[in-house]
């Protein structure tokens, strides 16, 4: 089997060895439902307890409580839109979220629309960073919840979190964030950034797949979507995934206690993957904020390249990327991202999201960017946008 | 995603390209993907050379590589008379990608009907 070099990790991690230390004795050992009254069960409740306790600390929540577990980050979106929106829907019946947010976020929001909601999907600009302003112009005296994401899991871009949450509650409204792609990338406080409800996956922070959390601010009122049992302090009823909830927790606590070298280690490698790019590939367009962006993630174009051949060859050669969204139809489908942040056309349909993490070496890379240059040489040898008798 | 057969056809290609002085080109879009076909023609009225350019995805690549040589060495006629479905049969696409075949056909068609349109200019321009 030939090399493989893996530049995907805003779309999922490995799981690193000490979630998976702290996993294992759950799946046999300890293994009594966590809702159980007996020693099986209270055994099984004190990891679900301690994940609980990792979470709230790392991301600076008041109490443990207002930790809910869930499947995941979906899971999480989904709840807080759908639950924060019907709960408060008295107050008002109308929501502001961004044009670029996670599909878990609008399509939730898609859902409220049939339910009588009013949702605005406010612009970016062409750095995807929303433009507070849009907000202001966008709140009513009916909105209830403001829903921006913390990282931008396209082009890694990174919004103005606390500003926005403090203009949220000038004004009374909830102020909800996916922090799917900021935990362990950026600083996130909840008190400090005085958010009310928070999204956060396991499987991007060297997590089990299957596993999150939602952050929910006590006094924040909020419907379930989950009925059947009283877990989760009846908001989420169902057993409990204690061997997922055990890694999610161990997880969090180390995306928050190995941030800063972590982000180093992520750092020097996008800065050397950008220099050798720049170097070796002309015509190329970095897409996302210049400066206020996430480490992790690099959303580059490649002209006259379309993206989902780009990503095929390189695929081929063992380099796994992706395109930051899904095609859906024979025509490649723009991203929904590119196309708020009023990226042409051409470009959109030839970017290409690398994403680095804390196991990808020096030579990972020179690899890597090899096979890219290669790669782009051939698309752009055969490609429509080229003279016809370029070989 | 892709079928294994897809896939190494498209790591294989034969006929993608460029064609320097080629009789006819015929170009064809479907959305944000733009195929280009080039054809040389012989004496007999047959295409002894094919060459694609395109700007699109995996399916829509392999499946010009396909139309290029089912049409290779046949007469004009013939390949006027090229359908998607031919190039379906050599090589299944998924069913949201037939849009692929199509495109392959309509550049291939587009490149006859240039080089007929050129042949007819000249041939005025000798009356």
């Amino acid at each position: 089997m030939g090399r493989k070099v893996y530049l995907d990790t805003a779309a999922t991690t490995f799981v690193s060895s000490e979630v998976l230390t702290e996993m294992l004795p759950c799946f046999n050992a300890i293994y009594g439902n966590s809702n159980s009254v007996h020693s099986y069960g209270r055994d099984a409740l004190a990891i679900v307890d301690r994940a609980r306790d990792r979470v709230a600390h790392a991301i600076g929540a008041a109490k443990s409580n207002e930790i809910y577990f869930t499947s995941g980050g979906t899971e999480a979106d989904n709840w807080a839109i759908l639950g924060i929106a019907r709960a408060n829907k008295e107050k008002g019946k109308h929501i502001i979220t961004s044009q670029i947010e996670h599909h878990a976020v609008l399509d939730a929001c898609k859902q409220l629309e049939k339910e009588g909601f009013e949702v605005t999907y406010v612009p970016v600009d062409k750095t995807g960073l929303v433009n507070i302003a849009e907000i202001i112009h966008a709140i009513r005296k009916d909105t209830t919840m403001i829903s921006i994401m913390a990282v931008n899991n396209e082009v890694g871009t990174i919004q103005n979190i606390k500003a926005i949450a403090k203009l949220a509650h000038e004004y009374g409204i909830i102020f909800h964030t996916d922090a799917v792609q900021a935990m362990g990338a950026i600083k996130l406080d909840v008190q400090d950034m005085e958010i009310d409800a928070m999204t956060i996956s396991g499987h991007k922070i060297y997590g089990p797949k299957g596993s999150g959390c939602l952050y929910v601010k006590n006094g924040i009122k909020i419907d379930n979507m989950l009925f059947g049992g009283s877990q989760e302090r009846g908001k989420r009823g169902g057993t409990l995934n204690v061997p997922a909830i055990a890694g999610f927790g161990k997880a969090v606590e180390l995306a928050v206690r190995d941030m800063s070298i972590n982000q180093q280690k992520i750092k020097a490698e996008r800065e050397y993957f950008l220099k050798n790019v720049k170097e070796k590939i002309p015509y190329i367009q970095i897409n996302g904020h210049p400066q206020q962006k996430v480490n992790s993630i690099v959303n580059m174009s490649f002209e006259m390249v379309d993206k989902e051949s780009l990503l095929m060859l390189l695929d081929m050669d063992g380099v796994a990327v992706s395109t930051g969204s899904a095609c859906t139809s024979n025509a490649v489908e723009e991203s929904h991202v590119l196309k708020a942040m009023n990226v042409e056309s051409e470009f959109a349909n030839s970017a290409i999201r690398f994403s680095f993490g804390k196991n990808v070496s020096k030579s990972d890379i020179d690899y890597a960017v090899d096979i890219l240059v290669k790669s782009v040489e051939r698309l752009r040898s055969i490609s429509a946008f080229t003279k016809a008798g370029r070989k | 995603m892709y079928s294994k057969k897809i896939l190494e056809r498209f790591s294989n290609l034969s006929y993608a390209g460029g064609l320097r002085g080629g009789d006819g080109t015929g170009k064809a879009e479907n959305g944000n993907e733009v195929v280009k076909v080039y054809i040389s023609v012989d004496e007999r009225g047959e295409i002894d050379t094919i060459k694609f350019k395109a700007f699109g995805g995996v399916c829509t690549i392999v499946a010009c590589d396909i139309a290029c040589e089912l049409v290779e060495g046949r007469t004009l006629s013939q390949a006027l008379a090229l359908t998607a479905q031919e190039i379906l049969d050599v090589i299944e696409l998924p069913e949201n990608k037939h849009a692929s075949a199509h495109l392959a056909q309509e550049a291939v068609k587009l490149a006859v009907e240039d080089y007929f349109e050129k042949k007819e200019k000249e041939m005025k321009k000798k009356q």
